[in-house]
């Protein structure tokens, strides 16, 4: 056995190789790089970044309106629901209830939207994965793949850096943010580069508590554009100030994180489709069985009667300290499962909008679905699961306590 | 040979490599840590099946996080693994560190200077048959991204031996045995 080297005679001799084998000429500056000053120079940089979230959250908005409201609700809406609940109609009552939906919203006089009224397996269930979510999270895996793939990500962590910095995180936490607007299960994974496990813990607490997935903003694109705004800055208010506070609190270091920032590169596009597809199926596998067991569990719970007991046992709770009616227990009931699902099942018109707005971020803040608390149990320790567990309890009841404080301040 | 290792350190182009020698499976993107993970693949290398492993990137073998920690971890049991150390051409020494520290601890190394566009572009030339004398592994070529220079590092793999740390201390500067750290 050699001698090992220590590192000091280990880099001499890397000193020694290159000196030797590298020959370094005139660099000349080309346009990549004047594109790389542009980006990253606060100056010019800041108003680049928001030009290009920007133009993607446009496009995002356009392709999976185009889809959804273009084409789906109309497939499903005037032609598949109407004709499942004719070919259906002998079936007993509870298997119809489960698998096409309330035969209420099959009556002459009824007039809503039957593909979120229906509720059933086969047609509120296969409409939301297929007629909205698939889309929306097809286009936010592209524009990440895209934003991935030139190298602009660690840029933008470079830029928000300092801003990051005063907060107690660090600009890199905006790779796993951004990640985790597609789907947290990755986001989660993105977190391992951290150094410590205080920042791990902290990055990985914010995500699963304050950051919403592609399925979640799809769902509430479609339902709720008009609040979207504003529950994206509340959620950022949160996650920024409560990621102050955890850097405080927790024991342990934060230290810097040193990023390799790599050359602009123009994407592979098979590389982007690779990686598209892939996520996209990991959501068709992952993600559709739980909203159909979802769909199946809310309409079972409803004819047996239990829906109204759970909701009748939550009703006095739920209203003092959050203001939320009753009508919204369904979509608690099933936000273990899927948050796309629970969005979906909110009564949306009997509630008031600012009702609708706190119902949307508490269902955000609320437990992590299942397959993103699987992530957790890889990733966590027992202590670190039980931190984030008491930290998204404690969140609900600060975020349901203060908006509903507000709420009635402002009499809405 | 029956198992291939890619280590290098992040945003080399292991993934991209991986991708052209076991088909699909891993996805890359650009910015670091991508893999963290490893990701497993199979090559036909002499006409055998080989399995290829695409390790997550560290910068060197003390491992700094949990993604290095897997790269190490890797490794130490693969020991009898071929590894190609995979080093951006356009910042040849920092991937030379992680290389020694390959070579020093007795592992089958060839190396591969990826990236050679961008070196390319940024007017860096590195002389490879000289680093191959120096280094005693076989040094070959790639632009992963654009397939070039992969049959090179593929028919050379068999190439792929130990080498003595002492001996390459020897070699370098071609006066032999002058290094006063030794």
């Amino acid at each position: 056995m050699e001698q090992a080297l220590t590192v000091d005679q280990r880099w001499d001799l890397v000193d020694k190789i290159t000196k030797e084998t590298v020959e370094v000429g005139a660099y000349e500056p080309t346009l990549r790089d004047a594109i790389a000053g542009v980006t990253v120079r606060p100056l010019t940089g800041i108003p680049f970044a928001i030009a290009v979230l920007y133009g993607f959250w446009t496009f995002f908005g356009e392709f999976a309106g185009l889809f959804t409201d273009g084409f789906f609700v109309r497939i499903f809406g005037t032609h598949w629901i109407p004709w499942l609940a004719e070919r259906l109609a002998g079936l007993p009552d509870w298997a119809f209830v489960i698998l096409v939906g309330d035969r209420a919203v099959f009556a002459e006089e009824f007039l809503g939207d039957s593909c979120f009224a229906a509720g059933g397996v086969l047609t509120t269930g296969l409409f939301m994965p297929f007629g909205i979510v698939l889309w929306a999270v097809l286009a936010l895996f592209l524009v990440l793949a895209i934003l991935e793939d030139t190298g602009y990500l660690p840029r933008l962590a470079v830029l928000l850096d300092t801003v990051m910095h005063k907060i107690g995180l660090h600009g890199f936490a905006i790779v796993p943010t951004l990640i985790s607007l597609g789907c947290n299960v990755p986001g989660v994974t993105a977190c391992r580069p951290l150094e410590t496990r205080k920042q791990r813990f902290m990055m990985i607490a914010l995500l699963g508590v304050f950051v919403p997935c592609g399925a979640q903003i799809g769902m509430m694109e479609e339902l709720v554009p008009g609040l979207i705004g504003w529950v994206f800055l509340t959620l950022a208010v949160g996650y920024l100030g409560f990621g102050w506070v955890l850097n405080k609190i927790l024991p342990g270091e934060s230290p810097e994180i040193l990023m390799d920032v790599p050359p602009y590169q123009a994407p592979q596009w098979s590389n982007i489709l690779r990686k598209t597809w892939m996520r996209t199926q990991h959501f068709l596998l992952v993600a559709v069985p739980f909203v159909l067991l979802g769909c199946a569990i809310v309409m079972a719970l409803y004819t047996t009667g239990a829906m109204d007991a759970i909701a009748g046992g939550l009703e006095g709770f739920l209203a003092t300290v959050f203001g939320v009616p009753a009508s919204a227990t369904p979509s608690l009931v099933v936000g273990f499962l899927r948050k796309d699902l629970a969005i979906g099942l909110l009564p949306i018109e009997t509630m008031t909008n600012y009702q609708v707005f706190k119902s949307v971020i508490l269902l955000t803040i609320y437990f992590p679905c299942l397959a993103t608390f699987a992530m957790l149990l890889r990733e966590l320790n027992w202590k670190e699961i039980l931190g984030t567990l008491g930290f998204l309890v404690a969140m609900i009841f600060v975020f349901g306590g203060i908006l509903n404080l507000i709420g009635m301040a402002g009499g809405w | 040979m029956n198992k291939v290792l890619l280590m290098g350190q992040a945003n080399v182009g292991k993934s991209v490599l991986f991708n052209h020698l076991a088909g699909a499976g891993a996805t890359v993107s650009n910015y670091p840590g991508t893999t963290v993970d490893f990701d497993k693949g199979h090559m036909m290398l002499q006409g055998k099946k080989v399995d290829v492993i695409d390790v997550p990137g560290t910068f060197s073998l003390q491992p700094k996080d949990r993604a290095e920690e897997v790269a190490v971890k890797m490794l130490e049991k693969e020991k009898g693994a071929t590894v190609v150390c995979v080093i951006d051409s356009s910042k040849v020494e920092r991937g030379l560190y992680l290389a020694l520290e390959l070579i020093e601890k007795g592992h089958s190394v060839i190396i591969d200077l990826n990236m050679a566009d961008v070196a390319e572009n940024a007017n860096i030339k590195v002389d490879t048959e000289r680093l191959e004398d120096i280094l005693g592994v076989p040094v070959v070529t790639t632009v992963a991204i654009r397939g070039e220079g992969l049959k090179e590092l593929v028919s050379r793999m068999g190439e792929a031996m130990p080498a003595g740390i002492e001996s390459i201390t020897k070699r370098v500067g071609g006066k032999g045995g002058t290094s006063t750290h030794s």
